[in-house]
């Protein structure tokens, strides 16, 4: 018994500094935020007198503004289309690593280099490759459509006017750039563990490299699909530095005869709520926590839905 | 973490400097960051204040988010800057009353709060017109003096891009239109119909804006001299082109025009251009308007519950009445004081003829910042973008801008 006691004494010891960190900075904040979405909260000396409780109306107004609809809208394609395209190229590039070509270590550190550089940078960087690089370059190699800047990927728009499909993919180029490496590492490790035994036995049995990948490999690394569809999904939903850098909301699009952003992504979105222009703290914090509850609803969905898929050895 | 290294530097500044009153300065134009954060180590030394200066502006600043956190935190400094209504709306409560500085005698633009105190110490005068390279109107044969209405500019611009390869130029007009550069249309440009031609202070327009109505004959002619920009502009620079692709282009001799103000004159001197440059006014009405559009920028405020209240009064005043002071704000700083007082006049060629037009009284008001920001950027900016983009027309742009401005009407 007082063994036990002591046990549970040190284990809680231990656990208390993360366990304090944890509730500091992630619980007491939310519920903060939670509270505060609800209340007409400035963050600057407007309301001195203190919060008012004001009900759902930041709620209310969010849901009702087609600014914060389309940002919706044009994050969850942004999503699918970088979740995609990022494990698509990643899946490709780990396959590549993982066979007997040449050099692999230098493709290998090579291809997760780009994650190490801030979004920030990569933003400004491939604005420059879109805008000057290309235009540049195109009619010399005899694609003189491309000579036009003002028609090349981050000034297209489609849909009658009202989806900017050229400022998205940019995004997704540069998403996919910036992070396909790092999924690609894990790929390359679920590759990795995939006995040998069964490649051999299959080879013998006279499966084509093709069968052997879709009835062998695939299957043997789904967990990691599990893990790499969370990670793309989660991280295309909160995407911000690429876009404030990349595109900064341009081009606009037309949405009922309302000019707007074309490519805010949500975080941006919520950003520019609560700090620029609106300056609208409390409503920013509304929109974070519809934002929130989403993320979760998908992640979860995602979760168990790849759980279903996975081989036991 | 950028709190963190802020709180060492601010400890170790600390430790050193024990005992000394300790003065904060929030501001946000970037350009002069190096100026003054010199000058301010300089009369800190002088006055035994340790001054910390801290920059957060520009493109991608947000001076804003920072006033937020610090006044969450509790650590509001002891002076920042606020650019308008909007500003003052957020702070007006913490903001102290100047009316009895020594300063307000010698400005005739300081801040005033609507019950008519003196609030803020006027940064500096800015402003802007068409911004135009004296060397290539001479060589095209167009005076800058006459380009005073639509008309002119019409002539004078179709005259120029008609003999653009001879003159070197890739546009007549430098100008952006981009999401990002929101800031050049719905900021700027939108005040030529909110005040071109109207008496020094006149809100009139912004005011019938704010009620949700337009005067349609005044937003038929702006329409004309939006058009007229656009056409003439570069359309890679109008509809991508970053600040750098914009002011460069009129710096390096490849555009006659430029719409921006006298804060490009860094640019002019990185550049080493030696064209003459100056100002004409905004041709967006049909009728003559012969002023160009003159304001402070921001004005810098004290926080009232500061624990070194004299130190930030004395550190205003002293930038107005020592030659230090003077100095600073208008050789090093490059900036056109706001001060009757101060004799000094800056070298850029922008600036001065920003400060002649001022001389002459021959200035318009900035009425763009009575709109909410959130208007201009969310709302005005991806208009003009649509425009530029060639998605809207005139007819289209006049019919949403005012269903637009119909909006405001509380």
């Amino acid at each position: 018994m007082i063994r036990r006691a002591k046990h549970n004494l040190v284990f809680w010891t231990f656990l208390a500094p993360v366990l304090i960190a944890f509730v500091l900075v992630i619980v007491v904040p939310f519920f903060m935020g939670v509270y505060y979405s609800v209340t007409d909260w400035s963050s600057s000396a407007a309301n001195q007198g203190g919060l008012n409780y004001v009900g759902l109306v930041n709620y209310d107004k969010s849901l009702a503004d087609p600014k914060f609809m389309t940002s919706f809208l044009v994050t969850t394609v942004y999503t699918v289309a970088n979740m995609i395209a990022v494990n698509v190229v990643a899946f490709s590039l780990a396959l590549l690593v993982s066979s007997a070509i040449k050099g692999r270590n230098v493709y290998r550190a090579g291809f997760f280099i780009p994650n190490l550089i801030g979004g920030l940078v990569l933003g400004f960087v491939w604005q420059f490759i879109f805008n000057k690089a290309v235009p540049y370059i195109g009619p010399l190699i005899g694609l003189p459509g491309l000579a036009e800047s003002q028609n090349f990927l981050l000034n297209i728009t489609a849909f009658g006017n009202s989806f900017a499909i050229g400022g998205i993919t940019s995004l997704v180029i540069v998403g996919t750039w910036q992070s396909a490496g790092y999924i690609m590492m894990i790929y390359l490790a679920a590759i990795q563990s995939v006995p040998v035994e069964l490649m051999e036995a299959a080879q013998i049995d006279g499966a084509s490299p093709a069968r052997r990948l879709w009835k062998i490999t695939v299957p043997m690394v789904a967990q990691a699909f599990t893990v790499t569809t969370f990670l793309t999904l989660i991280n295309s939903f909160k995407q911000y530095d690429v876009n404030v850098s990349l595109t900064q909301g341009g081009p606009s699009v037309m949405i009922n005869d309302q000019a707007v952003a074309g490519t805010q992504l949500l975080a941006k979105n919520i950003y520019d709520t609560a700090f620029t222009g609106a300056n609208n703290m409390a409503q920013g914090q509304a929109r974070s926590v519809i934002f929130f509850l989403i993320l979760v609803v998908i992640s979860i969905a995602q979760v168990s839905i790849g759980k279903r898929r996975e081989v036991e050895l | 973490m950028k709190k963190l290294a802020f709180f060492l530097v601010a400890l170790s500044l600390g430790l050193g400097a024990f005992g000394q009153a300790k003065l904060t300065l929030l501001q946000n134009k970037v350009e002069i960051d190096k100026q003054m954060k010199a000058y301010a180590a300089a009369w800190g030394k002088a006055n035994n204040v340790d001054m910390t200066i801290i920059t957060s502006g520009g493109d991608n600043g947000d001076m804003g988010g920072m006033l937020k956190a610090d006044y969450a935190a509790g650590e509001l400094p002891d002076i920042f800057v606020i650019d308008g209504p909007d500003a003052y709306a957020q702070w007006g409560n913490v903001i102290l009353d100047q009316s009895n500085e020594k300063w307000v005698a010698q400005t005739s633009v300081p801040y005033k709060s609507p019950e008519g105190k003196v609030v803020g110490f006027p940064v500096a005068v800015e402003g802007w017109g068409m911004a135009y390279n004296a060397d290539i109107l001479a060589k095209a044969g167009v005076d800058p003096l006459k380009l005073t209405n639509l008309a002119a500019y019409k002539a004078a611009f179709a005259k120029i891009d008609a003999m653009k390869d001879k003159l070197g130029l890739k546009s007549v007009v430098s100008m952006a239109a981009s999401t990002g550069m929101g800031w050049v249309t719905a900021h700027h440009n939108v005040n030529s119909y909110l005040s071109n031609g109207l008496k020094f202070g006149d809100k009139s327009i912004a005011n019938l804006a704010l009620a949700g109505k337009v005067d349609a004959k005044r937003l038929a002619d702006y329409a004309d001299w939006v058009e007229l920009l656009f056409n003439y502009a570069d359309k890679a620079v109008l509809t991508n082109g970053t600040y750098d692709d914009q002011v460069g282009a009129f710096m390096t001799g490849k555009a006659a025009f430029l719409h921006q103000g006298n804060w490009v004159d860094p640019n002019y001197a990185s550049a080493k251009a030696t064209f003459k440059a100056a100002y004409a006014p905004h041709g967006s009405s049909s009728a003559v308007t012969d002023g160009v559009f003159v304001n402070p920028p921001a004005w810098y405020v004290i926080n009232k519950d500061s624990k070194n209240l004299a130190a930030a009064k004395k550190y205003l005043n002293d930038m107005v009445f020592t030659e230090a002071g003077n100095k600073y704000m208008v050789v090093e700083a490059g900036m056109i004081p706001a001060f009757k007082n101060i004799k000094l006049q800056p070298t850029g060629p922008l600036s001065r003829s920003i400060q002649d037009w001022a001389a002459k009284g021959k200035i318009y008001s900035w009425n763009q910042y009575l709109l909410p920001e959130a208007f201009r950027n969310d709302t005005l900016a991806p208009l003009y973008n649509q425009w530029a983009l060639g998605q809207i027309d005139k007819k289209k742009f006049i019919e949403l801008f005012t269903a637009a401005v119909a909006t405001l009407k509380k």
